[in-house]
């Protein structure tokens, strides 16, 4: 069997592993241009914020893929065609397939500025675009991030560990708004107003943006004020990166929609990751989820699929967990407040500020997520909460009146005690 | 392979255990000392409460495959320094609460360690005591408990006592 992973990151990486163990036999062929040596993208930021080196960046040697037995094209994707089962390589070259996994994640959504120097913006997601924001670093400079989600903040961080002076541009009221609910967001906006070299600016978008005369470039609001930054980086979210399957008539706007088993709606062809379209737990609808844990859990149950072993996938879940200012900042599912208006919170919050909330849905009293505050040991638990569907009324009374020191559920401590006494 | 195995219902909650996990990973070693070390080893087993105030051990499984190993970005829980483990290398661990997120058992919590490079937070879960047992010796929080809560050994002769257990209940034999 000759299989074809088309992108080596999370999904695909993890994949791969899976596919060798199921599939010891197997041909496998790996087509990425940035795949030697792996390294795990989200550390970019770990990197401008000089808490990791470059080098520790990379997660496997550069031997990996010979060891796992991957026949490794350095090449990007230009086409598939899945009526002849063939993939074509950006220098025409073919490869014809029994399996093929589409796992080439996603691009950053274009910052939709207007003006002659747009094409100047700075976006952070590869290890080609850290090299590039580094070199633009100039200490004692100020940079621009567009964006208040997780990727500007931690452009933000990163930036101000660098030396630079940081205009933080959030379009929203306030910044993190799709990842925490009103109350953890306020306080996130608050430590940052309160953040040395940095000035947040809320419901505010860039319309143009031009070269200065003296060095720069000249950003105008559509507040109507004008600020004139040395370097502009923009965290706006991401796209699938599912270009190359457009002529293949797979590719939907929003990314490649998947079913159950991860499959496409071609025969044999599979997708996983950023590229993946699948039904999202929490809101029941299908949804992209561009988070690593889902990237790598998809890129498993892939490859067991692919593998021929019947694995189905339940669904994603969105789910985040960020040091911020000190604290552990956790998220699980929907508490997006725009998407959870008509649902009902629970809140835990002690004297030390440790805060918990979970929401539940309006109708069925279904918990759908959860947010918190240093409470990162619960999110495991909650996470499976949500995917196992669990009401309110399936939450022991004693988690609910002492979330911080319960026995978990998944213990089930009765049950346990009774087949020991047996 | 021998593996710490927990009886929650011998469990008085004491926390016996969670003391002697702390004190094995601290510095010095050695409780008196460890009390006022500057960075104070935490604990990787947790007495959780349940229904009527019982309480239940809680540790890391070890699960094979491990949702924690997979999440993590650095590749820092690994499965090659002990067999059967999963140990967290501090080295690398960059504290962002992957593997927290995806554990089932809440068995990783974060807090800076004194063996951490530059002593930022980082996961802690358990190790197995894997140096102790390489030395002969228990793991620290079988050691401390007294009522055969934890007990450190076969996982086989472990399911042929509950069988006998099982025998005994189907005989009428209350323990």
């Amino acid at each position: 069997m000759r299989i074809v992973v088309v992108g080596l990151h999370a999904a695909g990486r993890n994949a791969c592993v899976w596919l060798r163990r199921l599939l010891p036999d197997a041909e496998i062929v790996g087509v990425d241009p940035e795949a030697s040596p792996p390294y795990a993208r989200p550390l970019i930021s770990y990197v401008l914020a000089r808490e990791l080196s470059a080098g520790q960046m990379t997660v496997e040697g550069p031997d990996f893929w010979d060891r796992l037995g991957v026949r490794l094209i350095p090449e990007r994707a230009a086409a598939l065609d899945p009526d002849r089962k063939v993939l074509t390589l950006a220098s025409g070259r073919t490869e014809p397939y029994d399996r093929l996994l589409a796992a080439t994640g996603s691009s950053p959504r274009p910052a939709g500025v207007g003006g002659p120097a747009a094409g100047d913006i700075l976006y952070f997601r590869t290890r080609a675009d850290l090299e590039r924001i580094l070199a633009a670093c100039k200490p004692g400079k100020t940079a621009a991030v567009l964006g208040g989600g997780l990727v500007g903040f931690k452009l933000s961080m990163g930036l101000l560990a660098q030396g630079m002076r940081v205009e933080l541009l959030v379009t929203s009221p306030q910044p993190l708004s799709l990842n925490v609910d009103d109350h953890v967001g306020s306080w996130a906006a608050a430590r940052l107003a309160r953040c040395d070299g940095l000035s947040l600016r809320t419901g505010v978008s860039v319309r143009t943006m031009e070269r200065a005369s003296g060095g720069g470039y000249r950003l105008l609001l559509d507040s109507g004020e004008e600020l004139t930054v040395d370097l502009v980086a923009a965290g706006k979210g991401v796209l699938p990166a599912a270009g190359w399957l457009e002529s293949s008539g797979l590719a939907c706007a929003g990314g490649l929609a998947v079913d159950d088993r991860l499959r496409t709606a071609a025969p044999d062809v599979y997708a996983a990751g950023d590229t993946a379209v699948c039904r999202d737990l929490a809101l029941d609808a299908p949804q992209l989820h561009a988070i690593w844990p889902m990237a790598v859990e998809q890129g498993r149950i892939a490859a067991w699929n692919m593998a021929g072993r019947d694995c189905p996938y339940p669904g994603a879940l969105s789910m985040n967990a960020i040091p911020l200012f000190g604290r552990q900042m956790v998220s699980v599912g929907a508490v997006n407040p725009r998407l959870t208006g008509g649902c009902a919170g629970e809140v835990f919050e002690d004297r030390q500020g440790r805060y918990l909330k979970l929401v539940f849905d309006g109708t069925g009293g279904r918990l759908i997520g959860a947010v918190g505050l240093d409470a990162a040991p619960r999110l495991g638990e909650l996470a499976w909460a949500v995917r196992r569907r669990l009401a309110r009324t399936d939450i022991p009374a004693h988690w609910l009146r002492a979330p911080e020191t319960a026995a978990p559920w998944a213990a089930r401590t009765e049950r346990l005690a009774q087949s020991a006494r047996l | 392979m021998k593996s710490v195995i927990i009886r929650p219902e011998r469990c008085v909650g004491c926390m016996q255990c969670m003391i002697r996990c702390a004190e094995a990973h601290s510095q010095s070693g050695v409780l008196a000392l460890a009390v006022s070390e500057s960075v104070l080893a935490k604990p990787r087993i947790h007495i959780g409460v349940g229904p009527e105030l019982r309480p239940f051990p809680n540790k890391c499984r070890h699960c094979e495959p491990a949702p924690c190993q997979e999440a993590c970005m650095p590749g820092a829980i690994r499965s090659d320094i002990a067999a059967g483990l999963k140990i967290v290398d501090l080295n690398r661990c960059i504290g962002c609460g992957m593997c927290g997120m995806v554990c089932p058992y809440f068995a990783i919590r974060y807090y800076p360690a004194a063996q951490a490079p530059g002593h930022g937070q980082v996961a802690i879960k358990c190790d197995g005591c894997f140096e102790r047992v390489a030395r002969g010796l228990e793991p620290a929080c079988v050691e401390a408990c007294v009522t055969g809560a934890l007990t450190f050994g076969e996982v086989n002769q472990h399911m042929n006592e509950g069988v006998n257990r099982l025998a005994d209940a189907a005989f009428g034999v209350t323990a």
